[in-house]
């Protein structure tokens, strides 16, 4: 883990001309800007070629980084708005295999029936907007503060607060609908 | 089966959260889930819950990545959204139409003294006439405008797929 004076410090040696400086940047951030860029597009290959691309386009802004924020957080938008326009340009339907195989096995029933409802709230996960699901997905990482979440989003965090409850109820409501709609095709 | 109000929904996350008080906590189990609507609702939610928890972990990325993200560093700056090989055609058919038109200028073939552009009146009768429309058109001085325009256009293709990528180039290298 890297201080914030000792990042101010990579930066200016990057800034002064010391490419290989920002391998240090990438090591300490990579794991999380490929998990945002994971839980916007939903595949591994995009997902790693947007977060490369996120990470080349900070060190060609990184002279206007004014360190007022965190460089995290600033890292952070970049990944999550190239991601999205990962998303747009690439429109395809991302299939999560987590909500289209159903492994059944020796199970019981109360064990099938808790599998269903996990694959039914992978449905209704697309019912939320990007922005809610991003949130609620990085808000149940530990490693992500709400703080965090906030400013990658550009909210406050009572509002985003709010959303992820609201979306944490909609989900609820969603699985209501889809478990209804499934008990009448049966 | 109804719904329950947005604040005993609530209440029902925040109990799955672990946020009440023993009071609160009393009230939810004693009023909420005694009955099938509040048991239900919580069910849903702890299933959402669930699958948030299951998910909720940091991926990783490839063994490589680092390497990749520094290899990018230096050959992104040469992207264009324009070819190389495309540029330099578009440029080589710019200078093409140029010369052409020098050419065919040179030769005299718009020197001809200012043509009027006549346009015949389709109806022509006694009750019902129509003036006739001419427009000054100067072959040359159109001519000459296409060749500007066309050099111009040479230019910032000449600069988009030679120049700068060139210059970059060299800034990179530490020139």
């Amino acid at each position: 883990m890297i201080t914030t004076q000792q990042e101010y410090s990579i930066i200016d040696k990057i800034l002064a001309g010391d490419q290989q400086s920002y391998a240090v940047l990438v090591d300490q951030y990579k794991t999380y800007a490929f998990t945002i860029a994971f839980k916007i597009l939903d595949s591994r290959s995009e997902a790693e070629e947007a977060a490369q691309d996120a990470f080349i386009k900070a060190f060609h802004y990184l002279k206007t980084f004014n360190r007022q924020a965190k460089f995290s957080t600033w890292l952070y938008r970049i990944v999550f708005n190239t991601a999205i326009s990962y998303k747009r340009k690439h429109k395809h339907a991302f299939q999560s295999i987590e909500t289209t195989v159903i492994a059944y096995s020796d199970q019981s029933d109360k064990q099938l029936e808790r599998d269903d409802k996990q694959l039914f709230v992978g449905k209704a996960m697309d019912a939320l907007s990007e922005a809610d699901r991003l949130a609620i997905q990085l808000f149940y990482i530990q490693e992500f503060s709400l703080e965090e979440v906030a400013d990658l989003l550009g909210q406050n965090v009572n509002t985003v607060k709010v959303r992820i409850h609201r979306a944490r109820q909609r989900l609820a409501d969603e699985l209501t609908r889809i478990l209804k709609q499934e008990a009448l095709t049966l | 089966m109804k719904k329950l109000s947005q604040e005993k929904d609530d209440l029902l996350i925040r109990y799955l959260d672990g946020d009440l008080s023993a009071g609160e906590k009393e009230v939810v189990e004693k009023e909420l889930l005694s009955a099938e609507p509040g048991r239900q609702r919580l069910e849903y939610l702890q299933s959402v819950h669930t699958y948030l928890k299951k998910r909720a972990r940091l991926e990783m990325p490839s063994k490589n990545f680092t390497e990749k993200v520094l290899d990018g560093l230096t050959t992104v700056q040469f992207r264009s959204s324009l070819s190389y090989k495309r540029g330099l055609l578009l440029l080589l058919g710019t200078l093409l139409a140029s010369g052409i038109a020098l050419a065919l200028l040179s030769a005299g073939v718009f020197d001809a003294p200012t043509t009027p552009l006549v346009v015949d009146a389709p109806i022509d009768s006694e009750l019902f006439k129509v003036p006739t429309i001419s427009i000054p058109f100067n072959g040359k001085l159109i001519v000459n405008g296409i060749i500007f325009l066309n050099l111009g256009l040479a230019f910032v293709l000449f600069d988009r797929t030679v120049l700068r990528p060139w210059f970059q180039k060299r800034t990179s290298m530490g020139y």
